[in-house]
């Protein structure tokens, strides 16, 4: 009801985006200069995100799991969400911290959040990378895994011409599909790369067949972004990490945390002092990337 | 314009492929085209919405085992609109988290839970819907390896092997070619016949008299002459009957499947089913396997081919040898969460050994970087230092039976203090009381371990321990007078008639082998500095049996595996860790055969053929007591201590030794790829007139099935049955139970008048019933209890799980077994039918079952583990220090005698000679590894790990690199003095050049270089092939990289110059003893 609503005033104030891409071939013009053209002209309003009672969430409480001192902190900090989504959505911030000491480098979040997110081919939200120091035999290898940093004054989102992304007054910087023109603004600025375009391809597109859960919509935001024939209705934006909005709002982790063999991430909410997360925040040689720029990201790494 | 661009260049990419891959029969030979039409349609007609998240919902999800590695950690499979959307871990599965939930837990609580699981795992999905997979029986439409197919019905396939003919008259230069089929081959029917002329073969085989052996021969030769026809040899009856020719093998197999093969194979009267240990860390497993071995009835039996592994959730320091947890060896999801809690809260340190600095060493306190077979100098200069400075736990060692070890609070207990004679020879048997008349022989009766209605009559004559300086006669089994053997004995004692007799305890023997050389020296040998190795000895002798030596393939895959092996294991035995916590874990699972108190007699078999004869492979049988010894060296290895020699299945067939192969089916196996030198098998496969019928079963048309007259394609591990059982690092009682999760992508037959998938059962099934045995179908498991459909067998072994030990688990409520039903809505009626299921297991035990199939299996609670300090899952038994029976088989390279004690061996090729000549020339010693995105030879299709890592690449330290002129990105080609033009030859003009991207690291020892597995794939996808008169193209992705293995060394001195280097005790094939050049390209 409330995303109907919110379709239909945006339908009502700006060209969607598949207009767009039809005038665009139409008049011959390119993307980027049509973007140009609109982030000029700057006349759309900021998309509203609800807040209030409405946001609240209300999680069905474990049957019969106990969560106890000794419990996987999966469990843990699943169970604190509930406490986190029993708040208005502003009352909450969500915040990621990876400690490098726990990561194996074994890429498990890159392929779940692959498979979750159904990402097309040449999308990846959060690549882990590894860094090799020293000299034989004294050496050090960490493991750097880097999702979308949900930064608090990011570099993406004032650049983007349609204002189809922003940030949400829980800390996570969003994108709607249906806004989004595909001009690739918010990709350039990220300091940190951490936004591709979604080009509609599939992993099988050269193979015998596409295969099936190619064609499984991707859930994020809440919404299934379904396939039109072979294309995808993410085909043409821009994506990145939503620190697994849709997973949030049932009560379960994103899942880079869930899978996680070394248990090197922790998420939960910051507002809530009890929580892990916050337990964790506390913890020494806390670090952010690219500190200079200025981004402030949420997501942090204890080294 | 940039995007808008892309996206219609892709259009047209699309349209062309589409016109190329054309035709109708093409699309329906594999998954895309039909059986997700369906699923397909569903979603294209739905519109973008705010569909609710229903992944967490207990309707939407099934608990099954993953195979994407042989962790099989337990696995939530989540179902989205009849299509398997994404796996997760299984949260009641204590491979995924730390601890698991309860099993008791509400599965709606679980389905709400996910637990961990690495990127294979993840990315099961693609194995499951994989565009290359075959759906129909394809049969060879060219030449062997020529990639030419043609699709035939089941039943036509299943006819042409059993019932053989000019079955390939179409294929040039085989027109007249005559394919014996299985039911020929099959000369021996009757069971009587068989039995009576086994015994016979037993009694030749026992005659140690030369002449004698030869009359003996001549009298079976009179006594049988109507049946001669049946044997393989009238003059050498003991290679068995003419069924021992039809060889069947395989890659992966874990239980039920396993069962299905057991019961093929005993009702097809063959000896020859062979595994593919040795290619993963065969030695591991068979030293683990003498070391285990019993004292039953006055002889050394029922060692359990299995290892030990470390109980890391509660050691606090581990020392991991050539094991690589973070990325492999039954490790990344469940060891990785475990080590790395205990490191980051303080509880554990590590130290690693291995000759690469990999992720594990990368988390390392010490880091050894070991020169490459030299794993025996380390671990003996590491138990020399303990016995020096008095670190080892002597009171456990001292425990000399089972009564001593109760007394002292051991589970477990060596024979470090028995007497070993020695003789001229060198240490042999252990010294028994009767002989030095301390002790009168006694008559005994013991159960038969092989069979509990069996007893075995005996006389005991006792071994020997030095208890205060005095001989004093053992019963190691003993568990009411405790004996405490001096540990350290070398002298000279008295036998009953005054002789004097030379003798040693087993402890003796380890450390006069621990001081052949200085500490210096052998650190040296090892190439490790030595205060680093102190330091290991230190830390590793600092927390008591909290402590142990956790190894892998590293030091088992080399010639001289067998005893690094058990020097390692030896450094645990002077820890005494065996069955602490924190030590050495031996691991347990519930079992689903009915063995104690199951339902069903899942082993039960009517018409049973009694096997017997040499195998094809020559294991368990010694040399020279055959009809077939010529002296030594022998033609080839024999293994009295070994079983499952992969590299040995089909060199041995190219050889015909000991006798010619007409019929090889392959299960699951790459052993051209996956072999050292693997491309000899290559040129065997091919080779029509070597190996006249070869079939296999397979979900890909890959490396080595490419090469068979037929290819049945098999169920994905997300669409069948298996048992997965459990790992010894895990210390919880477990079984995993792996189950359809998604409905069959191969076609539909029928067999037994059911419908069921094409599969390796279905095949079994299928051969079986067209030759009239009785493995399955009516009254396969006893009367009344067919095995008509794979699940007839399946379901009942699930209720053996159910139902076994302590009442077995609780029933699910009505609300769980409605969710059930529903969970598996999607299945196709010929994978789930849930009437018959129940009428299966019977209605009283349906509710059992259907809670183990709700969980994914049978997990024990994570607090009931440990018992005290102590691991509830014990080994429990004697562990040999010194090993009687190794020491009694002779080297068929060589007719010496086996080493029975811990020992420094060199590497060495089989006819014993140094590998010296085969290294003249060549300056790097080339192993190998796994990377965590890649399994050996299954993974190559999964293009989510393919994108993160595309392909490996030649791995080399910077200071090499230099020296040779190389940088990273540069190509090389990989060449040894057995393989000096660096190539697979894939035949028929399709040469596979060993070349590779240069990595130039710190992160090597020098003078070593590795590659990773599971890249340069040359079929599984990746060739062209042609079916049914169609191309159907290659995917260029699934076979980038390099496989060197062709570079490893062949041993000139096996058969004709066709396996590789092996390790002529423990079986193992030699990985990491090759040296090679690079040459740039």
């Amino acid at each position: 009801m409330e995303n109907n609503k919110k379709e239909e005033s945006l339908l009502n104030k700006k060209i969607s985006r598949k207009d767009f891409f039809k005038s665009a071939a139409v008049a011959g013009a390119s993307a980027l200069v049509a973007s140009e053209v609109f982030a000029k002209s700057r006349f759309l309003p900021e998309i509203e995100i609800p807040i209030g009672e409405s946001t609240i969430k209300e999680i069905a409480e474990f049957k019969s799991v106990k969560v106890e001192s000794n419990s996987d902190i999966l469990i843990r900090m699943q169970a604190e969400l509930k406490k986190a989504l029993a708040k208005p959505m502003e009352q909450r911030k969500w915040k990621m911290i990876i400690d490098t000491r726990k990561c194996v480098g074994c890429h498990a979040c890159t392929v779940s959040c692959i498979a979750e997110n159904k990402l097309p081919k040449g999308v990846i939200y959060r690549p882990v990378t590894t860094v090799e120091m020293g000299t034989y035999p004294d050496l050090k290898m960490r493991f750097l895994p880097q999702p979308c940093m949900q930064c608090e004054t990011p570099s993406c989102v004032p650049v983007c011409p349609v204002n189809a992304t922003g940030i949400r007054p829980d800390g996570i910087v969003h994108i709607d599909y249906e806004v989004c023109i595909g001009c690739g603004n918010c990709v350039e600025a990220c300091p940190y790369e951490h936004r591709s375009m979604d080009t509609g391809e599939n992993y099988c597109d050269e193979t015998p067949s596409v295969q099936p859960y190619e064609l499984l919509p991707t859930m994020e935001y809440g919404k299934d972004w379904t396939r039109e024939g072979k294309y995808s209705a993410t085909e043409g934006s821009a994506r990145k990490c939503s620190f697994c909005l849709h997973r949030l709002d049932v009560g379960q982790l994103p899942q880079c945390v869930t899978t996680c063999i070394g248990r090197a991430t922790y998420f939960g909410d910051i507002n809530d002092p009890t929580s892990f997360i916050s337990e964790m925040a506390t913890k020494p040689n806390q670090m952010k990337l690219l500190e200079e720029k200025g981004t402030n990201p949420t997501v942090t790494y204890i080294i | 314009m940039k995007n808008s661009e892309k996206i219609n260049i892709k259009r047209r990419n699309f349209l062309g492929k589409g016109a190329l891959l054309g035709g109708i029969s093409m699309v329906g030979m594999f998954l895309g085209g039909t059986a997700s039409a369906k699923a397909q349609t569903a979603l294209l007609k739905k519109k973008r919405g705010t569909k609710p998240y229903e992944l967490n919902n207990p309707e939407n999800i099934i608990y099954s085992s993953c195979l994407n590695c042989n962790t099989g950690c337990g696995i939530k499979v989540k179902i989205e609109d009849g299509v398997l959307s994404k796996i997760d871990g299984n949260p009641y599965n204590p491979f995924t988290m730390v601890p698991h939930i309860d099993y008791k837990n509400s599965i709606e609580d679980a389905a709400k839970i996910d637990g961990g699981l690495c990127p294979k795992g993840q990315a099961g999905v693609q194995i499951a819907y994989d565009p290359y997979r075959i759906r129909q029986v394809l049969k060879r439409d060219g030449k062997r390896g020529e990639n030419k197919w043609k699709s035939v019905p089941f039943n036509q396939a299943i006819t042409e092997i059993t019932e053989g003919g000019n079955l390939f008259a179409h294929v040039p230069g085989e027109e007249n070619r005559y394919v014996e089929g299985l039911r020929s081959i099959m000369a021996m029917k009757d069971n009587d016949l068989a039995t009576a002329m086994s015994a016979d073969v037993d009694g030749i085989y026992n005659e140690k008299d030369k002449t004698k052996k030869k009359e003996l021969v001549e009298a079976f030769k009179t006594k049988y002459a109507a049946d001669l026809d049946k044997l393989i040899d009238p003059n050498h009856p003991d290679l068995g009957p003419k069924n021992n020719q039809f060889v069947i093998s395989w890659g992966r197999l874990k239980g039920g499947r396993k069962d299905f093969f057991q019961r093929l194979g005993d009702a097809y009267g063959t000896t020859n089913l062979h595994g593919h240990t040795t290619v993963c860390q065969g030695s591991l497993y068979f030293t683990c396997k003498a070391i285990s071995e019993q004292y039953i009835g006055a002889k050394f039996t029922e060692g359990q081919k299995f290892y030990w592994q470390a109980d890391i959730e509660n050691a606090k320091y581990i020392l991991f040898v050539g094991a690589n947890l973070l990325e492999a060896n039954y490790g990344p999801t469940n060891r990785s969460v475990r080590l790395m809690n205990n490191l980051e809260s303080g509880k554990t340190k590590i130290g690693v050994v291995d000759p690469r600095f990999s992720k594990l060493a990368s988390k390392a306190a010490t880091w050894l970087p070991i020169k490459p077979g030299e794993d025996s100098a380390l671990a003996l200069a590491i138990m020399q230092w303990m016995i020096e400075n008095n670190r080892y736990d002597s009171k456990f060692l001292k425990c000399a039976n089972k009564a001593a070890a109760k007394e002292s609070g051991e589970l477990s207990w060596t024979n470090a203090s028995l007497l070993v004679e020695i003789t001229e020879k060198g240490p042999g048997k252990l010294v028994r009381a009767t002989s030095l008349g301390i002790k009168d022989a006694e008559k005994r009766i013991v159960d038969d371990p092989k069979d509990k209605n069996k007893e075995i009559s005996y006389t005991e004559d006792f071994f020997v321990a030095m208890v205060n300086g005095k001989p004093t006669w053992v019963d190691p089994n003993d568990e009411d007078e405790a004996v405490f053997g001096d540990l350290f004995v070398d002298t000279t004692i008295k036998d009953k008639d005054g002789k004097d007799v030379r003798v040693k305890s087993g402890m003796q023997l380890l450390k006069e082998s621990a001081n052949e050389q200085t500490f210096a020296d052998w650190c040296t040998l090892a190439g490790v500095p030595q205060d680093a190795v102190v330091e290991v000895a230190t830390e590793l002798t600092s927390y008591g049996k909290n402590a142990a030596v956790d190894l892998h393939r590293g030091p088992a895959q080399h010639t001289n595996g067998f005893y690094n092996v058990l020097n390692w294991m030896a450094v645990n035995m002077l820890l005494g860790n065996f069955d602490w916590a924190g030590g050495m874990s031996a691991g347990a699972t519930y079992k689903y055969d009915g063995g104690n108190d199951g339902v069903f007699d899942a082993k039960k078999q009517s018409g049973k053929l009694k096997t017997f004869g040499i195998s094809s492979i020559r294991h368990d049988k010694d040399y020279d007591k055959t009809t077939i010894f010529e002296g030594y060296p022998a033609k080839r290895n024999w293994y009295p201590l070994a079983s499952d020699t992969y590299q040995e299945i089909i060199p041995s067939i190219g050889d015909a030794y000991p006798y010619p192969v007409k019929a090889l089916f392959m299960y699951m196996g790459a052993p051209t790829y996956a072999l050292p030198a693997g491309h000899t098998n290559i040129d065997i496969l091919a080779d029509v007139n070597k190996l006249p019928l070869f079939f296999t079963s397979d979900i890909l048309v890959g490396t080595s099935s490419m090469y068979s007259d037929y290819i049945f394609p098999d169920l994905s591990y997300l669409e069948r049955w298996e048992f997965q059982g459990s790992h010894p690092n895990n210390i919880y009682k477990v079984e995993n139970v792996r189950q359809p999760a998604i409905s069959p992508i191969p076609e539909i037959v029928k067999v037994y008048g059911e419908e069921m998938p094409i599969s390796l059962e279905s095949l079994f099934m299928g051969i079986n019933e067209k030759l009239g045995l009785k493995a399955f179908g009516k009254d396969a498991l006893g009367s009344g209890l067919h095995i008509n459909k794979p699940e007839d067998f399946y379901l009942r072994a699930v209720a053996n799980i159910a139902t076994s030990e302590n009442g077995g688990v609780p029933m699910a409520s009505r609300a769980e077994q409605e969710i059930f039903s529903k969970a598996r809505r999607h299945l196709n009626k010929s994978v789930f039918d849930e009437e018959r299921w129940k009428s299966i297991v019977g209605k009283e035990n349906w509710a059992q079952v259907v809670y183990v199939l709700n969980r994914g299996g049978r997990y024990q609670e994570h607090s009931k583990a440990l018992n005290g300090k102590q691991l509830s899952n014990k080994y429990g038994k004697l562990l040999n220090l010194y090993q009687e029976k190794t020491a009694s088989k002779k080297h068929a390279g060589t007719g010496k005698n086996y080493y029975g004690y811990p020992k420094y061996v060199p590497v060495a090729q089989f006819d014993g000679k140094p590998v010296d000549k085969l290294a003249d020339g060549y300056e790097f010693t080339l192993i190998t590894c796994r990377t965590v995105t890649q399994t050996k030879s299954r993974t190559n299709g999964a293009y989510w790990l393919t994108a993160i890592e595309p392909e490996n690449g030649i791995v080399i330290s910077n200071q090499d690199a230099v020296r040779l002129g190389l940088q990273t990105g540069d190509m090389v080609k990989v060449v040894s003095s057995t393989n000096k033009e660096g190539v697979y030859d894939l035949k028929h003009g399709n040469k596979k050049e060993m070349i590779g991207k240069v990595i130039a690291t710190e992160g090597i020892r020098p003078g070593v270089i590795s590659f990773t597995l599971g890249f340069g794939n040359w079929a599984s996808g990746t060739a062209d092939m042609l079916i049914n008169g169609e191309v159907v193209a290659g995917d260029e992705r699934r076979g980038k990289g390099i496989m060197a293995n062709a570079a490893m060394w062949i041993d000139p001195s096996i058969g004709s110059n066709n396996t590789c280097l092996i390790d002529d005790v423990g079986g193992s094939v030699s990985f990491y003893d090759t040296k090679v050049n690079l040459v740039k390209v």
